[in-house]
């Protein structure tokens, strides 16, 4: 018999799945797994791993992990790097986690061209906690800490990751994706293999910023949550890729 | 100036940085802080020389997390900072001797509380000994009082980090770091020791590891806190150590740690030129504490005087050791200029008139 | 025996850097010797200074209240140092820039024009040279011989050139009190 799925080598066999019905991280960490198998990195990555619903990673991969405080796991990652030059190191972390307390982190890591490659889960708000406002909410979300939806006079706005890190000279590639449709998954696959890809190549920091559900805190059903990321979402954090260094010329 | 016997006339700052390059140091990563900032300095010149890391972290809290990251691989690196800056690493402290990481951190430490200023201070010892960072959990805090010990326990501190998968805490104060003295390097006299057991290499060809300290099972969380109390009466049963001067006969015994010590010594002979039995007791592991040796000297019946650069903070583990035996006093001032031998000798004659009713404060 | 001594100027007279050369040649001397400075803001005023401490057994205090010797390089240094002398203490001035003045009656005053010995020899940057000279020529616990060996101990690979001239405005130092008597 012919087998047409299995599950990756970079997985564990006897994870049990613990995140919500509908929630993207899932998808995202298939994803990751996949392109380990693929590109052959399993056996010599180490993952810098964060707080939120992201730190759950180790129940999950195959790898070898070591936890960072909350928003500190690009400084961690560039302590693994720096240490073993030769290791396939990447972080993967929520959006408060990346852009809000660990955002000077995050952006020092990309100023200085680690060879690392970091994962931003933005579901606009904080999961793990129950669904408070975050550096991603966008205008006018409700959350539990902004029961009238966000606005300038109390919240400000919120950050685009994807773009900010782009700035960054340090920065070999920057891009933001969806897990919301099919097309879009295999773009997420796409970008990741590419800002894993940069770091191989020794050409500074990979960066992918993953527009994820959050259906349990958005008080939806997995179907209407992906409706919001098409719908409210993608119009404030539009998809693309907003640097690759091995695409620009005469650089 | 590295590893040889000849006497260099060198400071604390350096002598600490090239101490942690022949001990071994792969990474180093720190933001500048008066009175360290030189330690940070030696290493961004010396370190590229011989193809090892560098980083000029974006915070104090950055750097410490880059050695847990680091220090997880099974290399040996180190951060330092001072008393305030020291304060935002405490976070990272936690993580690490939960994660049973061999974290290196050196502490100059100044003057506090707040921003304080750079003057020499010994006011970290709580924070240092009983830890600023959440939960149950025990450091290994060296206070070295010379330059040359300044060399010799930053070898000491990289080997018991990984010896005992501990961070460990090297505690000097602005006066050693910015001082000169003396002293020579020799050669890292401890041995290698295998982290292979446990460092992050990649999964190749065994289990993936995980380090963390998350543990979502209640009675696996409280085996893990007693696990690792267990470990540190392993810590304190091999690696208590201490100094002591002519205790045997001695009334009184000063007390002090780090660079106090050597005024506690000028300060016991005077005070024997005057006909009064004192001794010294100098403790150089502050965590494990060696209170063990200051209760059998307590329930000889001598007296202890406690001098610090603090409030009081080791006095009053001075205090818990002796438990009531014998009497324990302080001569202290908050920071700056050290107590002089001077101020040491007439403030031990005035708490043995007053007989320990009250402690002596210097401004 | 246990002396201390007090190096102050301005900042760029070589202050920091005569403490060192003076506390390499107590060490190559074998003696036990310890150099402490004013550091961080408080040298961004202009005056810097350093302490050493020289004894045949442990130092007892690196930091101390009051000195043996003061070699004070400016007038601001001779003003604030003055008074930290011991009873039969003595401060060593550079009388090119410092007032003779003798405020105490209870310490030795040398003056000696160090800068100006300096100038002479055609660098001011050796003021701090003659002024340990000057230093030696009066203080028994220093030699200039140590000194000179101090200078070589510091200054190592391409300033080793500058040798000649420093070890000129060491034995000008040395010379000077001698010279004017």
């Amino acid at each position: 018999m012919q087998q047409v799925f299995s599950i990756p080598k970079s997985m564990k066999k006897d994870f049990r799945y613990t995140f919500c019905p509908g929630c993207d991280h899932g998808v995202a960490i298939r994803l990751v797994a996949e392109l380990l198998d693929e590109m052959n990195l399993r056996e010599k990555t180490i993952c810098s791993t964060s707080i939120g619903c992201s730190v759950f990673l180790y129940d999950f991969l195959d790898i070898d992990c070591v936890e960072a405080p909350h928003g500190r796991a690009c400084a961690s990652a560039t302590g693994v790097k720096r240490a073993r030059p030769d290791k396939f190191v990447f972080t993967y972390q929520g959006d408060g986690d990346f852009a809000s307390i660990g955002l000077a982190e995050s952006m020092h890591t990309a100023l200085r061209g680690e060879c690392v490659s970091a994962i931003c889960i933005n579901n606009t708000t904080y999961g793990m906690t129950g669904g408070q406002l975050g550096p991603t909410t966008v205008m006018g979300q409700i959350t539990t800490t902004s029961p009238y939806g966000r606005n300038r006079e109390y919240y400000g706005y919120p950050i685009k990751t994807a773009e900010q890190i782009a700035l960054c000279d340090g920065t070999a590639y920057s891009a933001r994706v969806a897990l919301d449709t099919i097309p879009h998954i295999n773009q997420a696959k796409q970008a990741l293999k590419k800002a894993f890809e940069v770091q191989v190549q020794g050409l500074g920091f990979g960066f992918v910023e993953i527009l994820s559900s959050c259906p349990t805190n958005w008080h939806m059903t997995p179907q209407e949550a992906h409706v919001r990321v098409r719908e409210e979402m993608i119009p404030v954090f539009p998809l693309g890729v907003y640097k690759d260094i091995t695409t620009e010329k005469g650089e | 100036m590295t590893e040889d016997n000849e006497k260099v006339l060198i400071k604390g700052n350096y002598a600490i940085a090239q101490a942690a390059i022949n001990a071994g140091c792969q990474c180093y990563f720190g933001y500048p802080i008066t009175p360290q900032t030189e330690i940070g300095e030696y290493l961004s010149a010396e370190m590229p020389k011989i193809g090892r890391g560098y980083v000029c972290a974006e915070s104090e809290i950055a750097a410490i997390n880059m050695v847990v990251g680091a220090v997880s691989t099974g290399v040996r690196a180190m951060t330092s900072s001072s008393s305030l800056a020291v304060a935002l690493m405490q976070e990272a402290l936690s993580y690490a001797a939960s994660d049973e990481l061999p974290v290196v951190l050196v502490n100059v430490m100044r003057a506090g509380p707040g921003l304080g200023y750079i003057y020499p201070a010994q006011g970290d010892y709580y924070q240092s000994v009983y830890g600023g960072g959440n939960g149950d959990y025990k450091i290994i805090v060296l206070a070295p009082s010379t330059v040359q010990e300044c060399i010799d326990y930053t070898y000491r501190a990289f080997y018991l980090a990984q010896k005992y998968r501990n961070p460990v805490i090297l505690l000097a104060d602005g006066l050693l770091g910015q001082m000169m003295e003396p002293a020579c390097f020799g050669k890292n006299p401890y041995p290698d020791v295998d982290v292979s057991s446990w460092a992050l290499t990649g999964a190749k060809d065994r289990e993936a590891r995980a380090i963390y300290s998350c543990a979502t099972d209640e009675k696996k969380q409280i085996q893990h806190v007693y696990n690792l109390f267990k470990k540190f009466e392993v810590i304190a049963e091999n690696e208590t150590s201490y100094e002591e001067f002519e205790v045997e006969d001695a009334d009184i015994i000063l007390t002090s740690f780090g660079s106090m010590t050597r005024n506690i010594k000028a300060a016991m002979k005077v005070l024997r030129r005057k006909g009064i039995k004192a001794g010294c007791f100098r403790p150089i592991t502050l965590s494990p504490f060696p209170d063990k040796r200051i209760q059998e000297l307590a329930s000889k019946g001598k007296d202890f005087v406690v001098v610090e650069m603090n409030m009081g903070q080791m006095f009053k583990d001075v205090k818990l050791a002796v438990n009531g035996k014998s009497n324990v006093g302080l001569i202290n001032r908050p920071c700056g200029e050290w107590l002089s031998v001077e101020e040491i000798v007439s403030a031990v004659e005035k708490i043995m008139e007053n007989k320990y009713a009250a402690s002596i404060q210097y401004s | 025996m246990e002396k201390n001594f007090i190096l102050a100027g301005f900042g760029g007279q070589g202050i920091l850097l005569a403490g060192t050369i003076l506390a390499n040649a107590f060490m190559l001397e074998g003696k036990n010797v310890t150099w402490y400075p004013c550091y961080g803001a408080e040298m961004r005023g202009g005056t810097v200074n350093c302490e050493i401490v020289v004894s045949d057994s442990e130092v007892s205090s690196v930091h101390k209240q009051d000195t043996d010797y003061a070699l004070v390089l400016n007038q601001q240094s001779f003003d604030k140092f003055v008074h930290r002398v011991k009873p039969g203490g003595t401060i060593v001035s550079n009388s090119t820039l410092v007032a003779e003045s003798r405020p105490r009656s209870d310490i030795e005053y040398v003056f000696a024009p160090m800068t100006q010995i300096a100038n002479e020899l055609g660098n001011s940057k050796v003021t701090n040279m003659a002024a340990l000279g000057v230093l030696s020529s009066v203080c028994d616990v220093v030699s200039k011989e140590y000194l000179a060996k101090g200078f070589e101990k510091v200054m190592s690979g391409k300033k080793k050139d500058l040798l000649p001239l420093n070890i000129k405005a060491l034995e000008a130092g040395y010379g000077i009190l001698s010279q004017a008597k």
